[in-house]
């Protein structure tokens, strides 16, 4: 880029927003993908920071007439370096846009500029009485128009299943700089191919979102934690099964290995209190009033008991939940620094005991070992690599390769809900028929022609 | 006739007399001057301690009740003493320092005199009346309730350092009363007594507190080697005691201690109300944070919005130079 | 060996809203929970129970109906009963009259050889209550004990801070009371099983009539306390002058430093 395009931009955003010097633009480089595994980020590359979707797209359309390349920042909190430049590029920073525009308690619908995250709606919706918002990937540092492109999932989505069923609409910037609405606070709508859900999920390749019209929920006022610790894996997965089968919906059901939780939690000064078994779940269950939650609780604890748990423990205090979330969540520093790769696997529910078995055997034949981390009731594993001598081991491809085939042989996905972006376009072709990236290729065309935004990306 | 005595209990602390003391009776002077009453003092304690310096504060008379046995940190002794005195003085209003002291000793003795009791109060004023209007912070120091007690004695414990001692003035004339006292055994048995060991936050003039903002156990050492410059001690947030960084005897807010330095410098503390209410009432905050949003700036006479891993180092460099100048 | 546990609901801290413009404090949107200092005295007296065979708890407290909640809660953590004493004469109690209730409804029951309580609560903060009681029954209590070292059928031995600030052993006759800091254990998850039947246990009520021949109503509530809150105030914020200094640490130390060099520190 040239001093004259540094001068365009700053014509459209104001002097002070945009950020040229490496030291400013060295924050706006990565996301949280590990270092031994995230793309190269081209450190030429710029940031602006637009006020309004107005202003996005004077940016697209200067960046379009001189052929320069760009891509979206959110919160910066994916797992696939979705935006991290890898050519030259105009860094589009959300952070200005992040007003809530509206709380619409009648259709229960929030409308929200983009680079609202996921903390500041949360603080919103605690201000009127009884409202919530389900998806929750983790860090709450998320932006809305991130959580909608990426399609973000976590815990949760066992019951209230992810973002992209909860969103009606979006605004968007084409990647010609045409601003277009798609969807509205609308339940039923069938005019046509649904443009709206295509780009969500798309990763920031399609278009630029800088509205996102959300389905809002009335709050659930009870909720507990229930620790279910099993002997044997295979029971525990059982267990979850059966749960699922029951129609109780639990809001999440985690599993950890021992180690993770006993480990974390020292780690953290606390104590895993299920000293018991091999295989602990963690469910979380939330209703509106006690009367329904304890019936869940009933009916999910003699499921555990049928399944052979050893005696299960429950929080209700929100301390003691907030705990045993943390415990659950801090998991990744305690093994941090073992690991050069992390995994987001999902299968049908059903193949998890077979599919992790698998898993343990393969990294034992490597002579090393995995951490696993599953959202169960959902089929969606994280799994790892770990360095060797602290690096990464000479057979990282083959290994990866080997774990793939087994995602493949129960029909499963290389990815339930951290993406491809910029880490995983290989692996992809191993997934996915030519027919079907054919017809990806092909979609990316009638929106980017010139491939402008995002490149390599996904594709 | 009315007795308008405002007794203070004395502290003696293994028989060297408590601050505290002195600043009830400072405060109780000034009582004394509104409802036109008198200013005394009770000391419960071992021989030799020497309590014409209760006089020369301005407590006149001073009730010394001397006795070997109240060497003990045993409850029920002084309880008993105190009360029997209490019965036979009348005071109309008794004050407390809520020190550990006050705290398990002014319950008791308010039930066995079947009295009111209000505790923790930080500012005591006199109604129309002559009755003493008693000022005390509740739900984590968010509200001040005023309370009246309409029996006697008025009795209350008072934070320590809320008041300046009384003035001392050794020209004041010394009446110093002995009393007998009225029981010298409990049921209690004292195995063992010794030192608590550590740091007391609670003493300290400087303190330097660490919170969420620093990573790893072993960067506190920043906040440390500042502190130790600076001549202070330091403090943690309820976070890093949760997060068994440090121990809890060295937390400060609402769950911990209640300080009051002259200076206080809170390092990558936000500032939630639980912290807030441990310090706020501190002579000068200083609050470093990289959020200058961190509701702790509310509360700071100084704020730095910046990284403390860069500024630490960079005080206390200062500060030794400034030392060795 | 019976014990009794002391326990208070109150509201979620975090959640409680205070109005300064009309001096009020909001507790609607706080949910109720037993205070977290009981907790830790509720888990001792579980420990206890597990140590020894023949230990039978029971958890007291004074408040609305709905504060049978908390005894249920103090079940599935491990108590055998709970009793809720409730009773609209009982309203408006300041510690005083809370103790002389307490202390009538102990006495009612009889036969406790320990009573345990925690060293504050968190709304009322004036830990009042445990002396009181104790010197209502006329029993000798120790406060701020963080370890229980031996129970006996006649005594009991405990580490506490003392008087004075030292660190004390010491051996009290039962019955004792016995205020525990947050220090003497960490309470534990109560299991699923207990939580499920504590919420078809019995909970004991008693009132001011089951109580007509040890306590008067003029003991007791409003009515029996000594002390009156005439107003409450939500004092205006501290305002303080607040220089703040954005990544200018030479301009910072400067201000710093003359902090120091005007209270004579330096």
């Amino acid at each position: 880029m040239t001093v004259s395009d540094y001068k365009a931009l700053k014509e459209i955003v104001g002097e002070e927003y945009v950020l040229t010097d490496l030291e400013q633009t060295g924050a706006y480089m990565y996301d949280e993908v590990e270092k031994a595994f995230r793309p190269d980020a081209a450190l030429d590359s710029i940031v602006v920071k637009p006020a309004d979707t107005a202003e996005i797209s004077s940016i697209v359309k200067y960046a379009d007439t001189h052929d320069i390349p760009f891509l979206v920042r959110g919160g910066g909190t994916g797992l696939a370096g979705g935006c991290t430049p890898v050519v030259e590029s105009i860094i589009i920073s959300m952070e200005r846009l992040n007003r809530i525009i509206e709380i619409d308690d009648k259709n229960m619908v929030a409308v929200l500029e983009s680079g609202v995250t996921l903390m500041q709606l949360l603080e919103e919706l605690e201000k009127y009485d009884g409202l919530s918002f389900p998806v929750h990937p983790g860090d709450e540092g998320a932006q809305m128009g991130g959580m909608a492109v990426t399609n973000a999932g976590g815990a949760r989505a066992v019951r209230h299943g992810v973002m992209r069923k909860h969103i009606m609409g979006i605004e968007v910037v084409l990647p010609n700089g045409e601003i277009l609405e798609l969807g509205g606070k609308l339940i039923k709508n069938n005019a046509g191919y649904n443009l709206c859900q295509l780009i969500l999920g798309s990763e920031g390749t399609l278009a630029i979102v800088t509205k996102v019209i959300l389905k809002i929920y009335p709050k659930d006022n009870y909720s507990c934690t229930i620790v279910a610790p099993f002997e044997r894996f295979r029971d525990a997965c059982d267990a979850v099964t059966d749960i699922l089968k029951s129609g109780t919906l639990p809001l999440a059901v985690e599993y950890m290995d021992k180690r993770l939780f006993t480990g974390t939690a020292e780690m953290l000064g606390l104590e895993w209190q299920a000293k018991d078994g091999n295989a602990d779940l963690m469910i979380i269950l939330s209703e509106q009033t006690e009367d329904r939650l304890f019936d869940a609780v009933r009916v999910i604890n003699d499921i555990c008991e049928k399944h052979d748990c050893y005696e299960t423990l429950i929080a209700e205090k929100k301390a003691e939940q907030d705990e045993l979330l943390l415990i659950r969540s801090e998991h990744y520093n305690f093994i941090v620094n073992d690991i050069c790769d992390s995994f987001d696997y999902a299968v049908p529910v059903s193949c998890i005991p077979a599919f992790i078995s698998d898993l343990k055997a393969l990294a034992a034949s490597y002579n090393t070992g995995n951490n696993i981390v599953a959202h169960i009731a959902d089929g969606n594993v994280h799994g790892d690599m770990w360095y060797v001598d602290g690096k990464t081991p000479e057979y990282a491809d083959e290994y990866k390769r080997k774990m793939y085939d087994l995602v493949f042989k129960y029909n499963g996905t290389i990815t339930g809900e951290h993406g491809i972006g910029k880490i995983r376009r290989e692996d992809l072709k191993l997934q996915l028929s030519e027919t079907e990236l054919s017809l990806m290729r092909g979609i990316k065309n009638v929106f980017d022609p010139k491939g402008l935004l995002n490149p390599g990306t996904v594709l | 006739m009315k007795n308008n005595e405002i007794l203070v209990l004395a502290e003696q602390n293994y028989g060297k007399i408590h601050p505290v003391t002195y600043e009830l009776i400072g405060k109780g002077s000034e009582l004394a001057a509104k409802t036109g009453g008198f200013v005394s003092c009770l000391l419960v304690g071992p021989s030799g301690i020497p309590c014409e310096e209760l006089c020369y504060r301005g407590a006149s008379p001073v009730y010394y009740m001397e006795a070997h046995c109240f060497e003990n940190a045993d409850e029920m002794l002084f309880k008993e003493n105190i009360v029997s005195a209490l019965k036979d003085i009348h005071p109309q209003m008794v004050l407390i320092g809520a020190t550990t002291f006050g705290r398990s000793l002014a319950p008791r003795i308010a039930g066995a005199l079947n009295t009111g009791l209000t505790a923790d109060c930080t500012d005591l004023q006199v109604d129309e009346d002559g009755r003493i209007i008693q000022i005390r912070p509740a739900f984590s120091d968010n509200i001040l309730a005023h309370i009246k007690t309409v029996t006697d004695p008025q009795m209350a414990t008072i934070r320590y350092k809320e008041f300046n001692e009384a003035d001392r003035d050794t020209t004041r004339s010394v009446d110093i009363r002995k009393l007998t006292p009225a029981c010298t055994v409990s049921g209690i048995e004292i195995l063992s007594t010794q030192e608590l060991g550590g740091v007391d936050v609670t003493k300290a003039d400087v303190i330097v507190a660490a919170g969420r903002g620093f990573k790893k156990k072993e960067d506190l050492v920043l906040a440390e080697d500042l502190a130790k410059t600076l001549g202070g001690v330091m403090a943690a947030s309820r976070a890093l005691v949760d997060a068994g960084m440090v121990s809890s005897q060295i937390q400060v807010g609402y769950s911990g201690h209640r300080v009051k330095p002259k200076i206080y410098i809170a390092c990558g503390i936000s500032g939630a109300p639980q912290h807030l209410a441990g310090m706020k009432e501190s002579g000068t905050i200083i609050a470093i944070n990289s959020d200058p949003s961190a509701p702790i700036f509310k509360v700071a006479d100084i704020g730095y919005v910046g990284d403390l891993y860069e500024i630490l180092p960079m005080l206390t460099e200062r500060f030794r130079k400034e030392r060795t100048k | 060996m019976k014990i009794l546990v002391l326990i208070k609901e109150v509201p979620d801290m975090q959640k409680v809203e205070f109005d300064s413009e009309r001096g009020r404090v909001n507790r609607a949107n706080a949910p109720a929970e037993i205070n977290p200092f009981d907790e830790n005295a509720l888990e001792t007296a579980c420990e206890l129970k597990k140590a020894r065979e023949d230990v039978d708890v029971t958890a007291l407290t004074m408040g609305p109906p709905r504060a049978e909640g908390s005894l249920r809660i103090a079940y599935a953590r491990g108590a055998d009963h709970g009793i809720l004493l409730t009773d609209a004469k009982f309203g408006g109690a300041d510690t005083c009259a809370t103790s002389k209730t307490l202390a009538a409804a102990i006495r009612k029951k009889g036969g406790y050889d320990l009573i345990l309580c925690g060293e504050k609560s968190v709304d009322g903060d004036t830990a009042q209550v445990g002396a009181e009681v104790a010197e209502f029954l006329g029993i000798p209590h120790c406060y701020y004990v963080e370890k229980i070292d031996k129970l006996t059928s006649g005594h009991i031995e405990v580490t506490a801070e003392d008087l004075w600030g030292m660190k004390q052993t010491r051996r009290m006759p039962l019955p004792a009371l016995v205020s525990v800091t947050k220090n003497i254990t960490t309470p534990k998850l109560p299991t699923v099983r207990r939580r499920l039947e504590s919420r078809e246990i019995e909970i004991e009520r008693m009132n001011l009539s089951s109580l007509e021949d040890i306590l008067t109503p003029e003991e007791t509530g409003a009515k029996g306390s000594p002390t009156k809150v005439n107003k409450v105030v939500i004092p205006p914020e501290v305002k303080r002058e607040s220089v703040v200094f954005r990544e200018e640490p030479d301009g910072f130390m400067d201000a710093l430093a003359s902090v120091f060099l005007e209270k004579g520190l330096v």
